[in-house]
């Protein structure tokens, strides 16, 4: 039977796993396996797993009630190990490396922030800013055959927007990452222009919530941004 | 304040799961750890997160887009103008959601445990959204367009 695994921690983490189930259905029991240095959260793994909802949720809720505890090195959805013999041996190959990182991340916890824009605003902004811009909108609403000028048009307003969106990116990711320990941005999205996460320690979880609410205060209007958290520090393990 | 993040979620309910999961999708499925040999399920059924990766801005369809989205703006009505009030789609009883205002313009705070869009994702969306195990939040400093992330 093969080994779905859902995190390591340190030894010592409480590892409390009551009234929490696995991935699968019926939904597989976690158990804990040990090494001297290091635990891992694990189950069987169920022969069909996909990603499904409620699978996604029980990995998510495993992870968040182990962070709650203690360091918790979170895995990837859907990380499967041959049995519990091959995921303790690979716990003690690498005990060095996991004992390391389990030491960064403690006391940390992810934010996750998606940052988009409503279309409209960020074009009437374009439009009353630059000239050119006025003068192929005009042009292009009285012709509709101006394919030329058609084209042009989206092509400049297509390269503003897109410096726009990146020169807000930057400026909020440069804002907010002093109150963290680190970041990772993640590819723009047509949704989300901005995905970025922060390792935040808890104690400046407060702080961090902070500066992203004064950020979204100075972005104004047309501006959504979303965060979420605390989550596990999927991004920096 | 807006963003009220919990030092502790201990009260995360069984199960608990999140309100927020497609948020937090790519994280789930495309970070976290992983152990060299070890294998990782087929994700069938997960492409849909690659649909939703930045289109090519430089390509003749997106200008086009562009160009007939500016044609078809309504620029009397200004990018200023407060056409809307806030329309406040949380559920006020939950996580305290609050209005505020903001200047001229009405903003939106609110603390949400959005629910997930059923039926976006086909079978990975196959069970209602349980609400509760994280804290997000949304802010918005003019209004909001519930299905922004329809």
């Amino acid at each position: 039977m093969s080994t779905y695994v859902y995190a390591i921690t340190p030894v010592d983490h409480p590892l409390r796993l009551d009234g929490l189930h696995g991935v699968g259905e019926p939904a597989g029991e976690l158990r804990v396996l040990k090494t001297r240095e290091l635990g891992a959260v694990v189950s069987d793994a169920p022969e069909d797993l996909r990603a499904k909802r409620r699978d996604l949720i029980a990995h998510q809720s495993v992870l968040s009630r182990l962070l709650d505890e203690g360091a918790t090195l979170p895995m990837r959805f859907g990380l499967v190990g041959p049995d519990d013999d091959r995921v303790l041996a690979a716990l003690e190959e690498r005990r060095a490396e996991y004992g390391e990182r389990l030491k960064e991340i403690a006391g940390c916890v992810e934010y996750h922030l998606k940052v988009s824009r409503d279309e409209s605003d960020m074009l009437r902004e374009i439009v009353s800013e630059s000239d050119e811009v006025r003068r192929l909108n005009e042009i292009t609403r009285e012709r509709p055959d101006a394919q030329e000028e058609r084209l042009r048009l989206g092509e400049l307003l297509s390269h503003e927007v897109r410096q726009r969106q990146d020169d807000v990116a930057n400026g909020i990711v440069a804002r907010l990452a002093p109150t963290g320990l680190g970041h990772r941005v993640g590819a723009a999205t047509s949704s989300h222009f901005l995905n970025v996460s922060f390792l935040v320690k808890r104690a400046d979880a407060t702080s961090f919530a902070q500066a992203v609410d004064e950020e979204a205060e100075q972005q104004g209007p047309g501006y959504v941004l979303s965060l979420h958290g605390p989550l596990p520090p999927y991004s920096f393990v | 304040m807006t963003v009220v993040p919990q030092a502790n979620t201990a009260a995360t309910s069984q199960g608990g799961g999140s309100g927020t999961l497609y948020d937090v999708l790519e994280l789930i499925l495309d970070r976290g750890l992983v152990i060299d040999a070890f294998v990782r399920v087929s994700l069938v059924g997960i492409e849909i997160l690659k649909v939703d990766v930045r289109v090519v801005v430089a390509s003749v369809d997106t200008y086009l887009r562009f160009a007939e989205a500016c044609n078809r703006l309504d620029l009397e009505s200004g990018r200023k103008a407060p056409t809307q009030l806030t329309d406040i789609v949380g559920e006020a009883t939950e996580s305290g959601a609050k209005g505020k205002s903001k200047g001229a313009l009405t903003g939106a705070v609110e603390a949400v445990g959005e629910s997930l869009t059923r039926g976006r994702k086909g079978d990975s969306q196959e069970e209602p959204a349980e609400r509760g195990s994280e804290r997000t939040s949304k802010r918005t400093s003019s209004r909001r367009t519930t299905s922004r992330e329809e």
